[in-house]
């Protein structure tokens, strides 16, 4: 079921182009046709923006570990996990692997913190949730322009496992962001929200791939994403309901703006299934902004670009509104705020 | 003081407004009557600066300001209030933060101090208490799911809190039944001020027997073509409005 | 409720493939296999110009370096090209003039199958009821086309290909493959080489067709390939509705089934393209049926010019189809509206590619499948907006219904925009028949075959309405027989 094929930054061969068809929309190859040289050392600079919300913290520099890599939770915690860039023209790998034992409620506060410029970096994230565990996954990304970045979670659940995840980024030169989660056993439950926000050239692709293949499992996605200048966005959702996995209940959803005229929007969400008694449904709209709610707020004394704004922030809040943790969910809405 | 002079408006290459002309003096309430079709929408949206709506010839002032070469937030900001017939929903913003948002835009505009929160707050309470709205239903989403008597009175709100000097009301009445009607009504007679005026366009007579106009014209074919007292306004209910249409050549 | 009458008797009078007979007509074949000479052989038993020949064999060779698709979520044996006839054809005079000179036994497969072949029949028919006109083709070659005459007066060019090809070789020449190109995909290089015969159409300028036109694909001959290429102009402000419906006998061989269709629209003018696919879907257990590997293609290059294809596809063991519009016109419109229903072991990878290149080209596109026993069922389509498009507008709906535990249902849409001024909306939903709605009507005394029947018709309501009035029926009839069995 792997979407990804094994990247591995040290042999070029592995990278996909766009002739992989779960990579048709990020042609890894046309950017990076080489092995890029190992990324040096690098500093943990500013506590990163979770860093108010306490809790203990896994942190990578240049893909090099500072103190553990693995975590596991038990009880309610929170855990910062920091994958921190700072290099130029170099490349890096970093993995982690987060365990919430039975009953745990872990609330995961992860932080792409890319400096330097043109640096390549693949994170690899393995998440298992065990029986009647909890994880909240938040994910802000912020990366130079020119930066090629790869992020492969691998997620499991266990029987009435709970997942929440929402990933937020403002893309780079080439991003991809993977989700690959599994009902590996009946009763789980999971929501993966999406968020892009894209100027200039940049491009990110959220791609996800949800394998049911545990009877009564739920899924619950939205994606929103808004693109400005020539920037381009890519969502690929896909919905797998194994033979056996009845009473799933898949929804997934995909809007996007484009606010721009030479913005553009890819996006592929597929359900494959193979039960007969499920519920599954996707809707994708793209289109632009509301040119009569446009008028309307400007008429009532709004300038243009203020209303614009305005309508972007409101489409966007909606997948930030989902986000259950309230200290989280303020932090998420100052820092996308700050970027629109 | 409106003065609006020889207007024509073209609305995707067709001419709607033909040479209209009209005067609304402050503190005056006109209405603008006319059958389906005449222009009156395309009257307000043409004062208000809404794209697609081009203006061919003529002039609008308010109050000895050229009203055409601003932009709408401009026109918002120098008094000029459209009611709109089907007030837009604007998901994901609550009612009070998108009007707190315009109110403060518009004294940014103006050059005046922004409100505090809680001062604005104590406002809205004030002015939804005496449109009978429920104070819930300013922290949902402006318009969104909203009953069509809930959003005019939504508007009749912003008009109250914005405090505009020039209010254009499109069709108010459309969509509400007898009792929105009188509710609405209280709530614009509420901001007659000697200051300001009011032009209210309506097909039918009906919202004139609560918001009681000082002159009526009537509307036909993209010109005013009468104009009178209110009882002009009782005479085309009673008779329609067959005698103002251009006859057959 | 005349509609659920018709399914109930329909269901309880047929039997599982009606069309499954075969026939026993003295048949002519091209020596078995594919290769250079055997091209020749077909252009020269056709008395095609060098041209179209040289066209051929430039095609062959494409093919010879081509590889079969693997894309598509179907799986099957390999087809053995080598161990295909490609040219199948009933002995008879050459070029029939006229309805005395076909052979009568033809003309009793086509009265068994119920389409009218003779022009009195139709006209005797009902008052007011609509007559349509049909282009009969029998393995390789058309048999024969009614009321050519008739059109002929408006100035409506109806006939086979290969007889367009001699008496309009420069119209011919202008249209065929600047839709789909020879190299456009394996099938597509295929059927250039091989293509033996299908419909001509062209409406002049201004007209409108004064009747359906209607083609009806027959295979009969054991191991034989059908390849026929259908080719429809519509001139500036003309309109025509053109219908097509395939059955073939029962075999247990799988039967090879690689058609072409082209469409140019010109400014103004309007195609309603409708198929009803029925080619023998196999057995129970899977044997033999027909790879039903089709392309086709509408070109709306006229501003203001619409396409709209609708189909019912309830046979074929491999269906692999997608009926696609270039949208380059400003204005044109582009439509699709698609029910397909798979059971037993049938496969179907189905869908259409709207692409918009032409400034406010709208499209709409209306898709049900429907699963039962061990089948599956794939929606795949396209809608891309060139950067040059602006003010375009999609809208699109997939439902999947799903009857029993052993079978799958798929959808997998493209979006690709690249315009800041598209609108494009796309749903999709899964679910299984509803068991209490069943258990409604069985409580009020359908049985259960019957009521799976009503429910399904009633999914696929909205589409089955795109349908021309004769073609609903027998497409509502289908339905119910598709799904024999699958419940139980």
């Amino acid at each position: 079921m792997s979407a990804a094929p094994q990247i591995d930054l040290t042999n070029a061969e592995t990278f996909p182009s766009r002739r992989t068809e779960a990579w048709k929309y990020s042609d890894m190859k046309r950017w990076l046709r080489e092995a890029p040289e190992p990324s040096g050392t690098a500093l943990v600079g500013a506590p990163g923006p979770f860093y108010d919300l306490g809790g203990e913290a896994i942190v990578f520099a240049n893909g090099r570990p500072v103190g553990v890599t693995d975590f596991i939770a038990s009880g309610v915690q929170t855990l910062r996990l920091r994958f921190i860039s700072d290099a130029v023209g170099t490349g890096h790998t970093a993995a982690a692997r987060i365990v919430a034992r039975p009953g745990a409620r872990l609330l995961l506060l992860e932080t792409h913190e890319g400096k330097g410029s043109a640096y390549v970096a693949h994170n690899k994230v393995e998440i298992d949730v065990a029986r009647d565990a909890e994880v909240t996954r938040i994910v802000l990304i912020e990366e130079p322009e020119d930066a090629i970045s790869v992020t492969n979670a691998e997620v499991r659940l266990e029987a009435g496992g709970r997942y929440r995840q929402t990933v937020v980024t403002t893309g780079a030169k080439l991003q991809r962001i993977e989700t690959q989660l599994s009902h590996g056993a009946e009763g789980a439950d999971a929501r993966l929200d999406g968020l892009y926000l894209l100027k200039g050239s940049r491009h990110t692709d959220l791609t996800t791939v949800v394998d049911h293949r545990a009877a009564d499992g739920t899924t619950s996605q939205l994606t929103k994403g808004v693109v400005h200048d020539t920037a381009r966005g890519v969502f690929q959702g896909k919905i797998i309901v194994e033979r056996g996995a009845d009473g799933t209940d898949a929804r997934m959803a995909h809007n996007a703006l484009i606010a721009s005229e030479r913005g553009e929007i890819d996006a592929k969400p597929e359900l494959i299934i193979y039960a007969d008694d499920v519920q599954c449904a996707h809707g994708n709209t793209v289109g632009t902004l509301d040119e009569s709610a446009l008028f309307y707020i400007q008429q009532r004394g709004i300038p243009a670009d203020e209303a614009r704004a305005l309508l972007v922030q409101a489409f966007l809040f909606e997948v930030i509104d989902r986000i259950e943790d309230e200290a989280a969910k303020e932090v998420v809405r100052a820092w996308l705020t700050a970027r629109l | 003081m409106l003065k609006i002079n020889n207007l024509h408006v073209s609305v995707a290459d067709k001419p709607i407004l033909k040479g209209l002309t009209l005067e609304v003096p402050a503190g005056e309430v006109h209405a603008v009557m006319g059958p389906n079709g005449a222009g009156k929408s395309t009257l307000g949206y043409s004062l208000s600066g809404r794209p697609g709506y081009e203006v061919t010839d003529g002039s609008a002032s308010w109050n000895g300001q050229d009203l055409l070469g601003l932009d709408p937030a401009e026109r918002a900001a120098a008094g000029v209030f459209l009611s709109f017939q089907y007030p837009m929903e604007i998901p994901g913003v609550p009612a009070m933060t998108f009007i707190r948002t315009a109110l403060n835009a518009q004294k940014r505009a103006r050059g005046e101090e922004e409100v505090s929160a809680p001062a604005f707050l104590k406002q809205v309470k004030a002015a939804s208490q005496a449109l009978k709205m429920d104070f819930d239903m300013l922290k949902r989403p402006l318009n969104v799911g909203f009953s069509g008597g809930e959003k005019k009175r939504m508007e009749i709100l912003q008009m109250a809190l914005l405090e505009p000097s020039l209010l254009i009301l499109d069709e108010t009445d459309s969509g509400l039944d007898i009792d929105a009607l009188r509710i609405v009504s209280e709530g614009v007679n509420a901001l007659r001020r000697a200051d300001r005026s009011m032009l209210v366009i309506t097909h039918y007579q009906r919202l004139l027997d609560y918001i009681k106009p000082d002159k009526v014209h009537v509307l036909a074919a993209g010109r005013i073509v009468a104009s009178g007292g209110p009882e002009l306004a009782l005479e085309l209910e009673a008779e329609g409005y067959d005698k103002f249409l251009p006859t057959a050549a | 409720m005349a509609a659920v009458k018709e399914t109930v008797e329909a269901v309880a009078a047929l039997e599982k493939y009606e069309h499954g007979f075969t026939s026993d007509i003295e048949t002519e074949y091209a020596p078995r296999g594919l290769n250079a000479d055997i091209i020749r052989f077909i252009s020269e038993k056709k008395g095609e110009p060098e041209w179209m020949l040289e066209w051929r064999l430039a095609a062959y060779e494409r093919w010879l370096a081509m590889e079969e698709p693997t894309w598509a979520a179907v799986k099957y044996e390999p087809v053995d090209y080598q161990d295909l006839f490609y040219y199948a054809a009933p002995k008879q005079k050459e070029g029939p003039k006229s309805l005395d000179e076909v052979d009568p036994e033809l003309l009793a497969v086509y009265a068994k199958l119920g389409i009218p072949l003779g022009e009195q029949a139709v006209l005797a028919g009902v008052e007011g009821a609509p007559r349509y006109a049909v282009d009969a083709v029998f393995d390789s070659v058309s048999v024969v086309t009614t009321f050519k005459a008739e059109l002929a007066k408006v100035g409506v060019i109806f006939m086979p290909i290969s007889e367009a090809l001699r008496e309009y070789p420069d119209l011919v020449r202008q249209y065929l493959g600047s839709v789909v190109p020879v190299s456009d995909n394996y099938f597509a290089a295929l059927n250039s080489a091989v293509f033996s015969d299908g419909s001509f159409v062209y409406i002049p300028p201004g007209v409108k067709c004064p009747m359906e036109l209607s083609t009806y694909f027959r295979i009969n001959a054991s191991q034989t390939g059908q390849f026929e290429r259908t080719l429809i102009i519509a001139d500036k402000g003309s309109y025509v509705s053109y219908l097509e419906g395939c059955t073939a006998p029962m075999r247990d061989e799988n039967q090879l089934h690689a058609a072409v269709v082209e469409i140019v629209a010109l400014d103004d003018a309007e195609v309603k393209y409708s198929t009803v696919q029925n080619w023998y879907p196999g057995d129970a257990e899977g044997k033999g049926g027909i790879y039903n590997f089709v392309t086709k293609r509408a070109d709306c290059r006229g501003d203001r010019s619409k396409v709209s294809w609708t189909q019912v596809e309830t046979g074929s063991a491999v269906t692999w189809k997608y009926p696609s519009c270039i949208l380059k016109g400003e204005e044109s419109s582009g439509e699709f509206y698609s029910i397909a229903i798979t059971n037993g072991h049938q496969q179907a990878d189905t869908g259409t590619k709207m692409i918009h290149l032409g400034k406010n080209s709208k499209s709409r596109i209306i898709a049900k499948a429907v699963s039962a026993g061990k089948s599956d069922s794939t929606y795949r389509g396209l809608v891309s907006v060139h950067p040059k498009a602006t003010g375009v507008r999609n809208f699109t709906q997939c439902d999947s219904l799903l009857i029993g535990k052993e079978c799958g249902s798929h959808t997998i849409p493209y979006i690709e925009a690249r315009n800041g001024s598209a609108q494009l909306e796309h749903e999709a939903t899964t679910t299984r028949l509803s068991e209490d709605q069943l258990f409604y009507a069985q409580q009020r005394g359908l049985s259960e075959e019957e009521a799976v029947a009503l429910l399904v018709n009633g999914f696929v309501r909205d589409v089955m309405q795109k349908l021309p009035m004769e073609f609903a029926v027998e497409a509502q009839k289908l339905v119910a027989i598709s799904l024999e069995g699958s419940v139980g």
